[in-house]
Formats: structure tokens, sequence, C-alpha cells
């Protein structure tokens, strides 16, 4: 089972050697640029707002193509002392989590100046935030794991207040800090249990030690539930998703469509290294524990999701089923599960933040018109608009050609081959459930007519009919996913082929 | 028991029973000084077990610094200080949850650890302390760093009370950023 999941190199040796910086050269890159952008917004106040953005976006972009370089990497597979893997795993989930803020800025831009908060702090945030993500990917050890989950989980409570001035978002801020901090105690006391279990907090160490254990294993699986119930909550699984829908309606929409794809990436990336590599050993142990989480979040996230008249609410109900069906593929363990999961894992950002993207065109200044209803008629006054919308959510709902489908299909089909038949049917039973509220949207779209109350109808929605209103930046991060999932959809071979090498996860 | 494990069950008992009442008193500020005396203990746990630089580093930051400036925060915010500030409804499913807790750890660890022979204490000295946080975990080490900067940021962020929509008052304060609809808009 083990070489399936991983090439065990070398126990949990500290190297005391050279270090090499190299393999944590994206994350350099990204909090020098939060720093630059910090001078740049301290030293030159009158700045125009996009010298700020631009910065920001050319350091995602160095960033992107310093990761691209590690591809063909061929020095030792961990560094710094084992603390940081270099694989091309990372460099995967690293391009992936550089994508999703490259076109959160994007969103972030437009939404800052309409919402006229403009602050100097926001774009080093979300760097700070994105470097943590990228970081988490790379996490050879418990505690730079965590580390990178503080950094990013912090950057991202801040953000999510960044409206102050809006109640719900201080509201939103306030309890995804208190449920977060309440989750990183979990995680930590899980590492602590892991180091009592094998004298290690080495991903390696842990593997190596678990392996030849023949003593009572209690304390090695109290550590991988506590780390499991660590990640549930950052992944928003049921039962410890309480705080996403709080969280992603208060927050500002452009903050909502970067960490409903972002964390989910870089939590999942996590949880993939540290529970099929880590602690495989365990695996009989761990996996009934997964598959009832997959299970439960699958089925609770898409039945929520209905009973939701707020776009936002219901579109992070819709993020909480799809936490599910990537433990689907997370629960196979196998190296098609693990592919699957990456799969999902590539094209679930782009769905997502696409769809939240469009819903923070739609809305207006203050977010207001928030309510399904608002939605009625879209596809008339704004016909593109609403068409990206229609591909985005038919690619959430898993329906072909999309990439939600191939995703879908992927997830399940490594379920099936994995033995875990029952967990694929409740999952083909999840989706069906929710595309009937994905089909809703698209229904009031195209064939209702915009409820018009009195005039009030522009006027709460802040949106004109005319395509050009919705910007063009903001429709370059909006078309952009809606592309891709179109191009995954129909050709994923393209995907799958950059899979077969980037699944393999070395330690 | 050797005087070791006799010095270990007298400073457990006393930060033990002040962790209770750090979290059962009414008074915010009684909860603080509970909580210098319950961390003072963790620190003198540390002394027992040879770790003389992490019970001082222990006794500096935590007691020192964290403590001083939660009452330091008390007092700014003009917090509600005195009695009844901290009651909640939840006191009984608290402790029913916190037993439990306790009681799965205490079973975890003896079933982990009671057979095994006690280990052998080697002084952990300020140097090797050093050598580790440098050599193996300097990576880490540079990460707090930036999550300290990071929180930095925050607090600034959360502090600011200004309107960034201009209006600056004072000479400290920056000049807003660039305003694009605000002249069309007023």
């Amino acid at each position: 089972m083990l070489s399936v999941l991983g090439q065990v190199s070398g126990g949990p040796a500290v190297a005391h050697g050279k270090l090499l910086f190299r393999p944590i050269g994206p994350e350099l890159i990204l909090v020098g640029v939060a720093l630059a952008v910090m001078l740049l917004d301290a030293g030159y106040p009158e700045r125009h707002h996009a010298t700020l953005a631009l910065l920001s976006l050319a350091g995602l972009a160095a960033a992107a193509a310093y990761s691209l370089s590690l591809w063909s990497w061929t020095g030792p597979t961990t560094v710094l002392g084992g603390m940081v893997a270099a694989d091309r795993f990372t460099v995967f989930f690293r391009l992936v989590i550089l994508g999703v803020a490259a076109l959160a800025v994007l969103l972030s831009y437009q939404y800052l100046e309409r919402a006229d908060e403009v602050r100097g702090e926001y774009y080093p945030l979300l760097l700070f935030a994105t470097a943590g993500m990228t970081l988490i990917t790379a996490a050879a050890d418990l505690i730079v794991v965590f580390l990178a989950l503080e950094v990013l989980s912090l950057s991202l409570y801040l953000l999510t207040g960044f409206s102050f001035r809006r109640l719900a978002s201080a509201e939103a801020s306030m309890k995804y800090f208190l449920l977060g901090a309440f989750s990183s105690a979990f995680f930590l006391y899980g590492i602590a249990l892991a180091y009592g279990a094998t004298g290690t907090t080495n991903l390696a160490g842990i593997a190596h030690g678990l392996t030849g254990q023949v003593g009572p294993l209690s304390l090695a699986l109290a550590a991988s539930g506590l780390l499991a119930v660590g990640f549930g909550f950052k992944v928003a699984a049921v039962p410890f998703h309480m705080w996403a829908p709080d969280a992603y309606q208060g927050a500002p929409t452009c903050v909502t469509a970067f960490m409903s794809a972002g964390t989910k990436v870089a939590a999942f990336a996590a949880f993939l290294r540290v529970f099929d590599v880590a602690f495989s050993p365990l695996i009989w142990d761990w996996k009934p524990f997964v598959w009832i989480l997959a299970a439960l979040t699958m089925v609770v996230g898409s039945v929520l999701a209905i009973a939701q008249s707020d776009v936002k609410r219901m579109l992070a109900y819709s993020s909480v089923a799809h936490a599910g069906f990537i433990l689907v593929g997370v629960t196979a363990a196998s190296h098609a599960g693990i592919q699957a999961a990456m799969f999902y894992l590539a094209v679930y950002p782009a769905m997502i933040l696409g769809a939240f993207g469009v819903v923070m065109v739609v809305s207006g200044r203050g977010e207001r018109g928030l309510t399904l209803s608002s939605y009625a008629g879209l596809a008339r006054r704004s016909p593109l608009v609403a068409a990206v919308l229609a591909l985005l959510l038919l690619s959430l709902a898993g329906i072909p050609p999309t990439a939600g489908f191939i995703a879908k299909v992927a997830v399940f089909t490594a379920a099936i081959q994995s033995g875990h038949w029952p967990l694929a049917l409740v999952g083909v039973l999840a989706s069906v459930v929710a595309a009937f509220f994905y089909l809703r949207v698209i229904v009031l779209m195209y064939m209702q007519e915009p409820v018009i109350a009195g005039g009030q109808r522009e006027a709460e929605t802040g949106f004109d009919a005319e395509p050009g209103a919705v910007g063009s930046l903001g429709f370059v991060a909006i078309a952009v996913p809606a592309l891709l999932t179109l191009i995954f959809g129909v050709f994923p071979g393209i995907l799958f082929g950059v899979l077969k090498s980037a699944s393999i996860i070395r330690f | 028991m050797s005087v070791q494990e006799i010095t270990f069950v007298i400073i457990a008992v006393i930060g033990g029973v002040s962790a209770v009442r750090m979290v059962t008193s009414r008074n915010v500020v009684h909860a603080a000084l509970y909580l210098v005396v319950t961390l003072a203990m963790v620190g003198a746990v540390y002394l027992v077990v040879a770790a003389e630089f992490l019970a001082w580093v222990q006794v500096l930051i935590y007691v020192g610094a964290i403590v001083v400036l939660l009452l330091f925060s008390l007092m700014l915010t003009k917090a509600p200080i005195g009695r009844d500030t901290l009651d909640n409804q939840q006191r009984g499913l608290a402790a029913l949850v916190g037993m439990g807790v306790l009681a799965g750890l205490a079973f975890l660890i003896q079933d982990s650890f009671g057979g095994s022979k006690p280990i052998t204490l080697h002084q952990a000295t300020t140097e090797q302390v050093g050598v580790t946080l440098f050599r193996g975990f300097v990576w880490p080490f540079e990460v707090v760093s930036v999550l300290l900067l990071a929180a930095l940021v925050g607090a600034v962020v959360i502090a600011r009370k200004d309107d960034p929509a201009g209006s600056r008052r004072g000479p400290d304060r920056r000049a807003p950023l660039r305003r694009g609809s605000e002249a069309t808009r007023r």
C-alpha cells in the first residue's frame, strides 16, 4: 500500500548540512512583494490604487514562474532540515493557488473601488494569506503545516472583517476567528499526540515510526483524529462547517471568492499529504472516520443549500458539499483517489471563484441585491454575465461537458475502485439534490421576468444592463474561470497528463 | 516517590486549582491573576524536567508579557470589570465537556506511557535549544516572524478607526488613497 502512496526516502533525520532555499523561493517572493506593497503604500500614500494591485499581480506572476521552474527540481526531496518538500505535488498546488490569488486581486480591485474601501493593507494581507496557502502545500513537517495554516487563517480573519463599516463583516470575522482558533487548538493537540506517539513531527518520521510500531496505537489514533478535526474545520466539512456560511456571507465578496477557493485547496493539499502519507500505516483506522465525514458533508451541504434564499449563503453550502466530494477522493486513498482529488481541487477553485465573482459583479455597492430573486431575468439585462454564471453553475452541478462533471466522475470512479461504492452512491444522490438549487438559479435567470418594484431595480442592484458596466477587470476575473471549466471539461486529458507525475507525493 | 515527583505533584495541584479558579472566577482581573499563577506553574514544571531556558522564557513571555498585555487591554478597552461580567449560562455543559476531555486524556496517556520505565533526564542547555532552533527549525522560525508581521498589520487594520473615504485629521494621518468616484458622488 505504501509504495503506491508515496516513496519513503530516508528517516526523520534532520540535515545539518547546507540549507537549500530554492524550493521556498515562491514564498520568499510573495512575502517580499507583500512588504514592498506595504512600503509603497506607506511611503507614497497618494499613489494610485492600481499600482498596488499591479505590483501584487506582478509578485504573484513571479512566484508562479518560479514555482514552474521547480517542476524539474532534481535536488533532495525535502530541504531545510526536512521541513519543506520539493515535489511536483507542491508545484501543482502552488500554481493553482497563485492563479486563484491573481483572479482574486482582479476582483478585489473592482470591489474596493466600488465599495470605496481602498486601504493599503488589503493587498499585503492577501499576499500573506497566499504565501501561507502555498507554504502549506509544501509542508513536510507538522510544525510547518500548523504555522502555514495560522498565517493563512490569520490573514483571512482580517480580510473577512475588512469592510469594518458593515456590521455583518465584523460579525463574520469574529465568528470565523473564534471557531478558527478553536480548531487550531485541536490541530495543535493532534501534533502533540503525534509527537508523543512517534517522537517526531516530521511527516516522513511519523510514517516511519508508525510502520514498525507494535505497541498500543491509541496515541497515534487520537492524533490522527484530532488532526482530522482540525483539517475538517479548515475545509468546512460537516459537522465542522458552522462557520462557513456566516463567514462567506459576511465577508466582502471578493474575499469570499478568494477564501472559498484558496483555503480549500491549501487545506486539502495538506490533508492529502498528512493522511495519505504520514498516517498511511493507520489507513484502515482513519478511513471509516473520513468516510463518514465525506458522506455527511455531501448530504448536509447539498440539502441545506436548497433552503437558502441568499446567493452567497447558497454558494457557501454548495462549497461545503464540494468539500465532501473531494473527501471521497481522499477516502479512496489510492493513487487514483489522490489524482481524482487533485483534479477536483484544480477545477473546483475555478468554479467557485467564478461563481462568487459573478455574485460580486451583480451585487451592488454595499452588498445589496444578494437574494435569489434579484437574479430573475438577469439573462435579459446582461446576457453575457448570465451565460458565464450559467456555465459555472452547470459545472458546479456536475453536468457535462463541464469540468465539474469530469471531476465528479473521477472521484466516484476512484471510490468504486477502492470498494467504496456505497459512498459513491451517496455522492451521486447528493449531486442530484445539489443540481436542483443550481438549476433553480439558471431557471430564474433565463425564464423569469425581472422583478421591477417601482423602478427600484437598478438602484437596488447597482448594475445596469450593459455588460460594460461589469468592468473589464471584473469580467476577466469571471470569464477566465468559466473558460477553464469548459476547456478542462472538454479536454480533461491536459490536466490528467500533468497529474500523472504531480500526484506522486514524495517526502 | 522521589523529590522530583513530590515537587511535581505540588506544582500540578497549585497550577490545576488556579486554572479551575481562572475559568470559574467572575471577575476578569481575578481571572487574569489566576492565569499568572497557572502559567508560572507551567514554567515550574519545565524547571522540574531540567529545561531551564524554556522555564525562563515561559515566565518572561507568558507571565511577563502576555498577562500584562491582557490587563492593559482590559484597561484600555474599558471592558466591564467586576462581578458577574464573566458569567454565562453554559457552566454545567462546559464542566461536563471539560471533565470528559480530562478523563479521555488521562486514560490515553496512562494507556500509552503507564507501563514504560521512567526516562532519564538530560539537561537541555540554552546552546542546544539555540542550535535546534537555528538549524533544524530555522524555516518554522522564519514563518513565525511572517505570522507575527501579518498579525501586526491586522492589528493596525482593526485599530485604525479612521474613515478610509477621506476626512482624516491631524498631521500624522496619511493622505487618503485616490478616490475615483468621490467627486462624482458628493
